[in-house]
């Protein structure tokens, strides 16, 4: 067991770390707004760690910070365990992830009001500059250390797998999040934004409100992981949180299914465990030589098939509402399908 | 809409599942290679080898694993460790900070003895501590940051730092021009190894007394520079230097040519390609440039790689190549030196690694396809010469070569 956490430690909390960005992008999606500015989000939070953990908490000249503050950052360094033998304080990333939450959620309303005017695919092009502005910012700023970015940046834990105990938690609670989220008034305005924007507003659902909320939501999570990534992987540079993140979290809402919380998680897992199982399947004893020769070459494309295959074959993703409420539905409620009628006529 | 039944759903679940639970057996043993040849014997030696397969640094690890294998089969051919093969285990480390670390992790937690790799030097600010923690000696092949080999002890590498091999090429220019007063420098600031290059040339041309000209930026992306190059022409620079990849810096040769500019040009690593010939044809001519490695370097070992290269891929072997054959031999020499030393087979995997970490830094590896190298207590390279090259056109353009300029330290001899 010791050694299969010494390999895979790493692999399971990126896993997990997934599991959470996907959610991010799917909060929005609760509220219909295909919204792909999570990895922006991401990367604002992993630079936001990188400059207060390498920079500005305990700095070896001493305060950068004024003294109420100061003292309220040294006290959260000793609360949490991990301060001693050189280690960062756990405490501290915690506070840097509140910091980065809050630097996303303002950021995501100031984005959130002009973007969200926007609609369907014009929404998406419309995050997608927003990431692309994020990197181009991220080149140029000092701050941000230019195209190589910020190294170094110091650990609150001996291995991998112990962030486990900063990426556990944070799963669990923004699952937990989530899911209470869809059964309260907010959850179900979100829903009816999603089948029909017309009918929720005519209902006295506020859009906008809405919308931006479930965007900001989505925001704030981003950025927490984007945090503990940057602790995980011990650098940060623009390369991070770059479109072909939010491309693969997208695959990973729509392999697991976009209309539960339970499927981008699920996504999220199976697709990153994915290479690495095909890398250790590639290894495995016994196997002819042509084949393990191919696992080994090809297994990106084995990779991509599978993704190609799970869309094709289960087009509403793995998860889906039914199966959840197959046996616990109540007698005289119908599926989400028998609402989509009644609108065409109004439009 | 097409109905899924649970039970399908479930079998793509539970095939998924019996995948990941195959996981555990790998620890048996990892990828393997081909069989050595006949005359060595025993267990083979292993080496693991995680660099760029896949992702947007793919092209330079491709080179690489050229480069290694070619150092594989020739060092297997010349007797291998003492009577035992060499085995090479690759692992992909794609061209991110994650791939790097999965490939690190799964090389550690299997018998490798140590590792070479990454490609980048971002990626290995996030897999050598890794590789540190667990006291497996790693050398980096093509990672050029300065703060590369400072990440711990087991951390070396065989690629020059930009702050050594730089300044060599405005030498050259300078030695050729010596009139020259004001310089313009343009970079690409998209790219990690530009924007390091350019602060060592311009501190260099500063250094030297020249006259530097607003520095003129550009992304790897662009194909049109005539806002840069009407930028600086009217101030008439006497030299230009540019850090970039290959073909937008041909490009910009190309432009800065055609609107006008006579003078000599100095490029950064990034021009150090053939690639770049295809780009500005007849206008590459003339290009300055300083190189870690050249395949016109003599030394048998050098000589024997460009051969097997040119025989296999038809064209000469660049950097990448010579570096990661480089690395491998760096193993392959401390590995043989350590068996006549105590004996590979008396040492338990861990102490083979500490011990191995020891041996590699202290040795002298007389004939590589870097020339003469060793290394700095901390990990860094100290290569014996570098290279100054100028690329030399066809009249017609399709054609083009590196010409080796004497360098100034030979001038001076």
């Amino acid at each position: 067991m010791d050694s299969f956490i010494n390999q895979y430690g790493f692999l399971i909390v990126q896993m997990v770390l997934q599991a959470v960005l996907a959610l991010s992008l799917y909060l929005p999606l609760m509220a219909g707004q295909l919204s792909l500015a999570s990895p922006a989000f991401y990367a604002v939070g992993g630079y936001v760690a990188a400059v207060l953990s390498t920079q500005k908490f305990l700095p070896p000249a001493g305060t950068v910070f004024p003294e109420p503050v100061q003292s309220l950052v040294i006290w959260l360094a000793t609360v949490f365990p991990g301060a001693q033998d050189g280690l960062y304080p756990a405490g501290l990333v915690v506070l840097e992830m509140l910091i980065a939450g809050l630097i996303s959620g303002v950021l995501a309303l100031m984005v959130g009001f002009p973007a969200l005017r926007l609609r369907g695919i014009y929404l998406a092009l419309a995050t997608i500059a927003f990431v692309e502005i994020v990197r181009v910012l991220s080149l140029n700023l000092p701050v941000t250390g230019g195209a190589i970015g910020i190294f170094n940046i110091p650990q609150p834990f001996h291995t991998k797998f112990e962030y486990l105990w900063i990426a556990g938690p944070l799963i669990l609670l923004s699952v937990w999040f989530v899911a209470r989220l869809e059964r309260t008034r907010v959850g179900r305005a979100f829903a009816a934004l999603r089948e029909d924007e017309l009918a929720a507003t005519a209902m006295g659902i506020n859009p906008t409100y809405h919308k931006v909320l479930a965007f900001t939501l989505g925001a704030v999570l981003a950025g927490m992981v984007g945090v503990v990534s940057a602790h995980f992987l011990n650098t940060w540079n623009a390369r991070q949180g770059t479109f072909d993140l939010g491309v693969l979290v997208l695959a990973y809402v729509v392999i697991g299914g976009a209309r539960t919380f339970a499927g981008p998680v699920l996504g999220a897992l199976l697709l990153t465990a994915l290479p690495e199982v095909l890398r250790a399947v590639a290894g495995l004893p016994g196997l002819p030589t042509w084949l393990t020769e191919f696992l080994r070459e090809g297994r990106l494309i084995i990779y991509g098939i599978l993704i190609a295959v799970g869309t094709v074959f289960f087009p509403q993703g793995l998860l889906t509402p039914e199966i959840f409420t197959r046996r616990r539905r109540p007698p005289g409620i119908q599926d989400s399908g028998a609402g989509e009628t009644a609108p065409t006529e109004v439009s | 809409m097409m109905k899924v039944s649970l039970r399908l759903r479930i079998a793509f679940l539970v095939l998924l599942a019996i995948s990941l639970t195959s996981i555990p057996a790998v620890f048996a043993q990892d990828a393997t290679e081909e069989a050595p040849p006949v005359e060595l014997t025993g267990e083979p030696v292993r080496i693991g080898f995680a660099v760029a397969e896949s992702g947007g640094s793919s092209l330079f690890g491709q080179e690489q694993v050229i480069g290694a294998e070619i150092a594989r089969d020739y060092f297997n051919d010349h007797g291998g460790i003492n009577g035992r093969p060499i085995e090479l285990v690759f692992q992909d480390a794609a061209s991110d900070e994650a791939g790097a670390i999965n490939a690190f992790q799964t090389l550690i937690s299997s018998d490798v003895v140590g590792i070479v790799g990454p490609t980048l030097s971002q990626q290995a600010f996030a897999a050598d501590p890794l590789a540190e923690e667990a006291a497996v000696p790693v050398i980096g092949p093509s990672n050029t940051h300065p703060d590369i080999p400072g990440i711990g002890d087991f951390i070396a590498r065989v690629s020059a730092p930009v702050t050594v091999v730089a300044p060599n090429a405005v030498d050259a220019a300078l030695a050729l021009n010596p009139d020259v007063e004001t310089v313009a420098v343009f970079y690409a600031q998209n790219d990690a190894f530009a924007t390091s290059e350019t602060v060592v040339f311009q501190a260099y041309v500063e250094e030297q007394g020249l006259t530097l000209l607003p520095v003129q930026t550009f992304q790897t992306t662009d194909t049109d520079f005539t806002t840069q190059i009407t930028n600086v022409l009217p101030s008439e620079p006497d030299l230009i230097i540019i850090s970039g990849l290959a073909v937008d810096s041909g490009n910009l040769v190309r432009q800065l040519r055609e609107l006008g500019f006579a003078g000599p040009i100095v490029g950064g690593n990034g021009l150090n390609s053939t690639n770049m010939f295809t780009v500005c044809q007849a206008l590459c001519d003339g290009i300055i440039l300083a190189q870690a490695y050249s395949p016109l370097a003599e030394g048998e070992i050098n000589q024997a790689l460009v051969e097997i290269y040119e025989e296999e891929q038809g064209r000469t072997p660049g950097q990448f190549t010579g570096q990661a054959f480089a690395a491998v031999q760096v193993f392959v020499e401390a590995l043989r030196a350590l068996d006549d030393e105590v004996g590979l087979d008396t040492l338990e995997l861990a102490d083979l690694r500490v011990q191995l970490n020891e041996t590699l830094l202290g040795l002298t590896y007389e004939d590589t396809p870097l020339g003469t190298i060793s290394f700095t207590e901390d990990g860094d390279i100290v290569q014996a010469a570098y290279f100054v090259a100028q690329i030399e056109m066809s009249e017609d353009g399709t054609e083009g070569s590196f010409v080796l300029l004497p360098s100034a330290e030979e001038e001076a001899e």
